[in-house]
């Protein structure tokens, strides 16, 4: 239980919160200003992850080349699944992005050559080397660490993680406050009157998702710093409705909910580490890590049933028809 | 005056159905058109191929001498044919104010490059949008709900801020789409002076859908019949109203 009072776990939690804050916050843009059924954001996560640790360790590019051609990608990735799917129906555009994601995952798990395989990012150089993407970030870090006089590394990713991601938070509040903002707004609300109206629904849909694409693409390179080691195991769906959670957590359409949201689920997903009494303990230790799933989503249960808006969203637009 | 609609032999079929079955009639330019016929004529599906939410099977349509068919949507509304529907489409969690800006045409503010880039373009232009938007609720007497979501109007006062949504979007066609369903009386002759007043003041030209019949005959100056599909006739109110064959189509004798 002491790791339960440990500065440096609570700081961890945080930084997981902040990555989460900016991955959903893609998600936000798409669903919650757009409407825009993306069960696949996982992939773009990965994208922007594996783009950067390949053109850094196989490329031998600068991080700093590397992680906005990085974000690029993801955005990329983003415009290429929406051009042919983006006039489905939203239910079948859902469909198409959680298959979107999987083929992502897969084509990371087996084209070995590219990515380093299941064994992840450690297979991404030659055999015998330890292949390390990260130094360019790590000395950022402690560059940063130094100037702002925090003597931990992960209170400094805390610092660096939520600046960005309150920079972020505060460009997609302005974005959503401009005419192009209340389209999206249209759109997600009634696409029908928006197209009769002369608004082109598919280039905003397009504009959303890319966006949406990108902000994951950034949360795939903190996950990738903050971890030095991945592999394609971290990118499974269950991710993409971690972010969902915390969207229903904070409540849809809006920007500021999204940390919040984050930053509970992060508690929430932390706490119900510790199960270590009983009745937990009557059960083997690996099967509790199934009742610690069960318990986080009867405690999303609760919070939905007691506030359907989210925490800051807002009751009276949702019984407005 | 001269035809600023003309539809051609429009066919649109669902499957085996032929909802649309080769309709020909013109819109002259500053007319009030009735669009008339009993349920399943074919008039909503037109309508819906006119504004370019559906594609026609075959056939013209054009507008202002260019053709329109098969264009989307938007670009049909940006070339100035603009359409309500039955239950006004207003949207609900935005304010009125916000519904009436929405509809403004080419806002710099719209794009991202515009946002970026040409911020006091777009600033000046919402001016210009909120003004104009104000006018317009004024003239359907909306205006002191200007601040309230647009999700708390009665039936009757979302086809008002359908109707000032349209004219935003300062179209040179406008489609209407029943208006007159589940409007209170007093607000039918209310509505039915907005229109005609508009016509008069911006020269703009409408085709309207409508089963009271007593609006369209004291709107119209021509009334176009529908019946299975295809036009069974077109004329004056007063031909209209004189012709047996329409009388049939509506009583749903045959002979």
């Amino acid at each position: 239980m002491s790791v339960l009072f440990s500065g440096g776990f609570w700081a961890f939690v945080c930084v997981v919160a902040g990555i989460y804050t900016i991955l959903a916050l893609g998600l936000q843009v798409q669903f919650g200003f757009a409407g825009l059924l993306n069960f696949g954001q996982v992939g773009f996560m990965a994208i922007g992850a594996y783009t950067m640790a390949i053109l850094v360790v196989k490329e031998g590019w600068s991080t700093w080349l590397a992680a906005p051609l990085a974000i690029a990608a993801a955005a990329a990735g983003g415009l290429l699944l929406g051009l042919p799917t983006l006039r489905l129906r939203a239910d079948y555009f859902a469909i198409v992005t959680i298959a979107f994601s999987e083929i992502i995952r897969y084509v990371a798990t087996n084209d070995t050559s590219l990515t380093g395989g299941s064994q992840g990012t450690i297979a991404l150089g030659a055999v015998g080397t330890a292949s390390e993407y990260n130094s360019g970030w790590s000395s950022f870090q402690t560059h940063v660490g130094h100037a702002l006089g925090i003597s931990t590394g992960d209170t400094t990713m805390l610092v660096i993680v939520w600046v960005v991601a309150i920079i972020l938070l505060t460009l997609s509040w302005f974005a959503l406050r401009t005419p192009w903002g209340r389209v999206l707004r249209a759109i997600r609300d009634d696409e029908d009157a928006a197209a009769s109206l002369g608004k082109n629904v598919f280039a905003y849909k397009l504009q959303a998702l890319a966006l949406g694409a990108a902000l994951a693409g950034i949360a795939g390179l903190f996950y990738a710093w903050e971890f030095s080691f991945f592999s394609p195991d971290d990118f499974q769906p269950l991710l993409t409705f971690f972010a969902w959670m915390i969207l229903l957590l904070g409540g849809l359409g809006r920007v500021w909910s999204v940390p919040v949201g984050a930053l509970v689920f992060g508690f929430i997903f932390a706490g119900t580490r510790f199960l270590n009494f009983p009745p937990f303990t009557w059960v083997a230790s690996d099967e509790r890590a199934y009742i610690r799933l069960i318990i986080i989503g009867l405690i999303i249960i609760v919070l939905v049933v007691l506030r359907p808006q989210g925490l800051l969203g807002k009751r009276r637009e949702m019984v407005l028809e | 005056m001269s035809a600023l609609l003309e539809v051609e032999d429009v066919v649109r079929t669902f499957g085996a159905v032929r909802a649309v079955d080769g309709a020909t009639f013109a819109v002259e330019e500053h007319s009030i058109t009735g669009l008339i016929g009993p349920n399943g004529a074919g008039k909503s599906t037109l309508f819906a191929t006119i504004a370019g939410s559906l594609k026609p099977t075959s056939g013209r349509i054009v507008f202002a001498g260019t053709r329109i068919d098969g264009r989307p949507a938007h670009r049909v509304a940006r070339a100035g044919v603009v359409r309500t529907y039955q239950a006004a489409r207003v949207l609900t969690r935005m304010s009125v104010l916000e519904n009436l800006l929405l509809a403004t045409r080419a806002h710099p503010g719209e794009q991202l490059t515009g946002v970026l880039f040409r911020p006091r373009a777009a600033r000046a232009h919402e001016q210009r949008g909120l003004e104009r938007a104000q006018e317009l609720l004024a003239l359907v007497g909306l205006e002191s709900y200007i601040h309230e979501y647009a999700g708390t109007l009665s039936g009757g006062q979302r086809k008002l801020l359908d109707l000032a949504r349209v004219l935003m979007v300062e179209p040179t066609l406008v489609l209407l789409d029943e208006p007159m369903a589940g409007v209170a009386p007093t607000l039918r002759v209310q509505l039915l002076e907005h229109i005609l007043a508009v016509r008069r003041d911006r020269g703009l030209t409408f085709l309207i859908v409508e089963h009271d019949l007593d609006f369209v005959m004291q709107a119209a100056d021509r009334v176009v019949v529908m019946n299975q599909g295809r036009v069974l006739t077109a004329g004056t109110p007063d031909e209209v109203r004189a012709n047996d064959q329409v009388v049939d189509a509506y009583l749903g004798t045959t002979r």
